[in-house]
């Protein structure tokens, strides 16, 4: 071949491996950028009155006096608005009973919007569920229950080639002519105020419980769950992992059974996150029955042997990287080989091995297939420490998956869902950073 | 407490010291080997180390000086495949004796390195390590004890005020007295030094050989070395060893000015090594 | 005190008791190091144990044969090949993404960036391998699969765009040069580019054509095989770019200098010499990554549809597919309240399938790894 084409491959060829580095880095943008964004609004938004109303009656939060100050103005610029609805009923007795028919069903519709938005309506008794007391807390929900009032879907069948196509109609036509007809501009003019959205930083977000299966509050009990599992993993793992290492590292004689303890300890690596799950429910809860059912002993004795094999591995390479210099000053010193280890070798491999046990924890508090017959329900307080024996518990990795596919109202809590994405998101990426910067310590300290 | 027959030296050597001052603390080897696998590395040597005298091993590199520094206070027993044959004896024991303590064996023939290794510890700790080992956490006494191996190792007046310091700090001549120092603190008898200069500057070099000269006399200092300056400086007595072989084993002026050997005089002429 | 902690020799006692305590200590590290060992035989034995009487009801046949997966059916039917070839699907997809993609990387880490940017890159694949798969599950549910809903069609006419107008230029500018070898010299370079504007040309036209059938295409529902492909391609990219990277770096400078020095350009250096060099390692890396694609659970049991049945045609991304771990994570939830039931034996069975999947294939990568380290290491 040419020198020239020689060099045109060779040009291609750094081309493609540039592309597919910035198609790497690209893809974690994309994957981190919703999650940080939209995360973050779980935290900072826009609160409406009605999430200071709420905060002070569940939580007594706020200054009462200003927040009763707030209601009344809130009240008072609604007013208006539930003067129409009245009118309107009123008007509605007086019609012909077609037109009655067909406007109440709107009508029901536009009033279950409204309790929706703002809250129960004047003269309407206490609602049982917590979420119809109040209306709604975050002006970004607000804003698309404002639009749900304003425009009714509906869905244009007409081309028979298609796919159904959505049409949005305003509502205002429906009732046109009608006394209900000026609500809806009225309502959209005036929104803010009968709300009086104000930029709220809700850092509770992470220490209230939640309330109403995740409508109000926060991921408290997910995050104890999360740690106690971790803990719990990290607390079983630990001993075993840094021992098996310094059996391997220093006293294993290289032969059959230690071969065969290495082919293990990777065959444990490569199984599949679901199946430790699965034995977990066969052996540690149907065999062994270290409790009744799920709880947090048994997802933790899970997790634990799945993170064996990375704290293993992780902590022989750093027992191997302390230099034989120091376990031969140790031992011409007159230590035994066992105190040789504890005195000398395992100070010296501590921060390599913390970086190991580091960077597990953070594979462990993101592991949801192992706790799912182990130890995660959906629902739950926070449990008190003892109660980890044999309670299960909510955790942030399986709350995620269960919000985002099986709650009730899975739209309208995303910001939760995604608040707790962030959560876990950058409680493991903290656990890496920490571990770099100890790797960085390390290797400064070996080079200086 | 010796056993003649070890005093008989074999090879062209005659006992360099008749009177070997002895306390108790005394090497010798019987024909000893030792085998890397198939491999001999030092074969049927024969010599004794006096007590209280500098001996000095030298030899081309390769030719096992250091095998046999190791394995008097038996390192080399960390080595897989490694074996012995022949005697060596340490205060009238047998070193490979079925019975032998290493522990006690390790801390009463204390050993320096080729390249200073300081624990990554403060130098408090450096020096108090072994003393812990031995005494458990006894604290009064150990601040003296501290002082006292520092001070021998001619580093107190350098470190005294950072005691608290990692050791690691310090430069490589004083990390190489440090390591001094902490084989001075358990008390040995012996003081092992496998080529402690080769990795210090001519001047850290000369204030090592300065406090060999200074602990002489107090310990009985084995040192190997491939400087022959040095082991002519240091040294009372030299062996010079071979490919595993004793060739030549004697007082160190005689050994510089006299070799018996052809091939000592080779090797100190620079003909080869 | 001094002159007995001084004595060389122990007691009888002493010595025995020393041998002991060594044995022990010994003993009890290595009972603690079998710990994994145990774990291993435990967790064969107790799913084994749970899936055989299934086996034994049902037999073979119909868990690997039947397309009807209807466990809570009356009769119930286990027909799992709908599921297994959807495990297959998903995993060929991600294979597909992944391994390009990885073994590039792996090149431009090992050979090609400076190493500031190797080192700014590093953090990259840190974070992808960290990122708990419940993160990637939630992307691919919540952001992506309404995107591939709403706006499939473009997004795939994008990606082709993206993917095949490099590659095809690459091959217009191959094909090119390589034709026109034979001709005079003086014309060459005139023809050279004509041919290869043209198949340019030619090549831009037919992406057009694609792009726009492509675009036509409606994606019917966002959680399918296409979606979960792409999303386990990316979470298995950081296990094959650093294992490849490892085994190109373990390849040496010599191997590198030695063909450099004959005045082989980096290309030529790369696939000539050091990757057949490191090529069984990049072997383990491509393994490696795909059990993290087929072990994989929140994924696709979040985005991959769960429908048990098989595409059609069999190779259709756009459908809805169902896994094993899917199945297996989907189905215990009811069937561990009938324990003991065909029910749950059967999900069992369905681990047990992964699990000796998984051991095989981590033999099989550790084999190749473990005789790589040996050949190298014979090399320097």
């Amino acid at each position: 071949m040419k020198l020239r084409s020689r060099r045109l491959l060779d040009r291609s060829l750094t081309g493609v491996s540039v592309m597919a580095i910035v198609l790497m880095s690209l893809s974690l943008l994309v994957l981190l950028g919703p999650i940080f964004s939209r995360g973050a609004a779980a935290f900072l938004f826009r609160a409406t009155s009605e999430f200071r109303r709420f905060n002070l009656e569940q939580f007594n939060r706020g200054d009462s006096r200003r927040i009763a100050a707030e209601s009344r103005a809130v009240a008072e610029a609604r007013q208006p608005l539930y003067g129409m609805l009245a009118a309107f009923t009123a008007e509605l007795e007086d019609m012909d009973p077609a037109r009655r028919r067909e406007l109440r069903q709107q009508f029901k519709e536009v009033r279950d919007l409204l309790r929706e938005l703002l809250g129960p309506l004047p003269g309407e008794m206490d609602a049982v569920m917590l979420r119809q007391q109040y209306g709604q807390t975050r002006w970004d929900r607000a804003r698309v229950t404002l639009q749900r009032i304003l425009f009714s879907e509906q869905w244009d069948y007409s081309d028979p080639s298609r796919m159904g196509r959505k049409v949005l109609v305003p509502r205002r036509q429906a009732f046109a002519g009608t006394q209900l007809e000026p609500l809806f501009p009225h309502l959209q003019q005036n929104l803010k105020s009968m709300l009086q959205p104000r930029f709220t930083f809700y850092w509770r977000f992470l220490s209230d419980r939640s309330l109403d299966s995740h409508f109000f509050g926060g991921i408290w009990p997910e995050i104890l769950g999360t740690f106690y599992l971790t803990l719990g993993a990290m607390l079983l793992a630990i001993p075993f992992g840094v021992i098996a290492a310094i059996y391997l590292s220093e006293f294993a004689a290289a032969g059959r059974l230690v071969s065969l303890l290495r082919v293990c300890i990777s065959t444990l690596a490569g199984v599949p996150s679901i199946v430790f799950g699965l034995f977990g429910l066969a052996f540690f809860i149907n065999t062994l029955h270290l409790s009744h059912s799920k709880s947090v002993l048994a997802g933790s004795a899970t997790l634990a042997l799945l993170i064996l094999p990375t704290i293993i591995r992780a902590a022989e390479e750093a027992l191997k990287s302390v230099p034989h210099a120091y376990k031969e000053a140790a031992l011409s010193l007159g230590a035994s080989p066992l105190r040789m280890v504890l005195t000398v070798l395992l100070p010296a491999a501590l921060p390599g091995i913390l970086t190991g046990v580091i960077i597990s924890m953070g594979r462990a508090a993101g592991e949801t297939a192992p706790i799912i017959f182990t130890a995660a329900v959906s629902v739950g307080r926070p449990l008190k420490l003892w109660e980890t024996l044999n309670q299960p518990t909510p955790a942030l990795p399986w709350n995620i998956y269960n919000l985002a596919t099986e709650h009730q109202a899975v739209d309208q809590i995303r910001h939760v869902q995604f608040g707790m994405v962030l959560t876990l998101v950058l409680l493991v990426l903290l656990l890496n950073l920490a571990a770099i910067v100890i790797r960085a310590r390390i290797s400064r300290k070996m080079r200086g | 407490m010796i056993q003649p027959t070890l005093a008989n030296i074999r090879a062209a050597a005659e006992p360099a010291t008749a009177d070997y001052g002895g306390r108790q603390a005394h090497v010798a080897c019987d024909r000893f080997s030792f085998f890397y696998g198939d491999n001999q590395a030092v074969r049927n040597v024969t010599l004794d180390f006096p007590s209280f005298q500098v001996t000095a091993i030298i030899g081309p590199s390769g030719c096992g000086k250091s095998t046999l520094l190791r394995s008097i206070n038996r390192m080399n027993d960390l080595i897989p495949g490694g074996r012995t044959g022949g005697r060596l004896v340490f205060d009238g024991q047998d070193v490979y004796g079925p019975r032998l303590d290493v522990v006690t064996l390790r801390r009463r023939i204390g050993m320096v390195f080729q390249k200073p290794n300081p624990f990554p510890k403060s130098i408090f700790n450096n020096v108090a390590y072994g003393r812990r080992l031995h005494d458990g956490p006894a604290k009064g006494r150990l601040q003296e004890i501290v002082e006292a191996s520092l001070q021998r190792a001619g580093l107190w007046d350098e470190v005294k005020d950072r005691l608290d310091d990692n050791a690691l700090s310090l430069s490589g001549g004083q990390q190489q007295r440090l390591c001094i120092a902490r084989a001075l603190a358990v008390d040995p008898e012996v003081l092992l030094m496998d080529e402690p200069t080769s990795a210090l500057d001519p001047r850290a070099t000369a204030r090592i050989e300065d406090l060999i000269a200074e602990l002489r006399g107090r310990y009985t200092i084995i040192i190997v070395t491939h400087n022959m300056q040095q082991a002519a400086r240091v040294s009372d007595l030299t062996a010079f060893l071979y490919e595993g072989d004793l060739i030549e084993y004697g007082a160190t002026a005689q050994m510089f000015t006299k070799p018996r050997q052809k091939r000592t005089e080779d090797y100190m002429t620079g003909r080869f090594g | 005190m001094k002159t007995n902690e001084r004595n060389l020799v122990m007691s009888d006692a002493a010595s025995r008791l020393r041998r002991l305590a060594a044995f022990f200590s010994k003993g009890f590290l290595f009972l603690v190091a079998a710990a994994s060992l145990v774990a291993v035989l435990l967790i064969i034995v107790y799913i084994a144990r749970d899936a055989i009487p299934f086996f034994k009801l049902r037999g073979l046949k119909e868990l690997f044969a039947g397309t009807a997966w209807f466990p809570s059916g009356n009769p119930p039917e286990f027909g799992a090949l709908a599921i297994f070839i959807g495990s297959g699907l998903v995993t060929l997809g991600a294979i597909l993404v992944a391994v390009p993609l990885g073994i590039a990387a792996a090149i431009a880490l090992s050979d090609i960036l400076p190493y500031r940017l190797r080192q700014a890159v590093k953090p990259v694949i840190e974070i992808l391998a960290a990122l708990p798969s419940v993160a990637y599950g939630f992307f691919a549910l919540v952001i992506f699969a309404p995107l591939l809903q709403n706006h499939g069609g473009s997004l795939l006419s994008l990606a082709a765009w993206l993917i095949f107008l490099p590659l095809g230029l690459l091959i217009a500018f191959a094909v090119s040069e390589i034709a026109t070898r034979s001709i005079r010299a003086d014309v060459a370079p005139a023809a050279r580019w004509l041919l290869a504007a043209t198949l340019a040309a030619v090549l831009v036209r037919g992406l057009a054509a694609l792009s726009a059938i492509l675009k036509n295409v409606a994606v019917s529902s966002g959680t399918n095989a296409f979606n979960v492909s792409i999303i386990l391609g990316i979470m298995a990219l950081p296990t094959i770019v650093s294992v490849a990277e490892d085994s190109l770096q373990a390849a040496g400078r010599e191997l590198r200098e030695g063909s450099y020095a004959l005045g082989a350009t980096r290309a030529e250096s790369l696939f000539r010499v050091i990757i057949p060099a490191a090529g069984s390692g990049i072997i383990a890396a491509v393994i490696l990554g795909v059990m993290r694609a087929i072990g994989e659970t929140m994924v696709v049991w979040m985005a991959s549809g769960n429908a048990a049945q098989v595409p059609q045609p069999w190779f259709n991304f756009l459908s809805p597919v169902r896994t094993l771990t899917a199945t297996i994570a989907g189905d215990m939830g009811e069937a561990d309240q009938v324990l003991g039931s065909e029910r749950y034996h059967v999900l069992f069975a369905l681990a047990l399938c992964l699990l000796l999947i998984s051991f095989f294939a981590n033999l099989a990568s550790e084999w190749i790894l473990r005789r790589q380290a040996r050949r190298l290491g014979g090399l320097k």
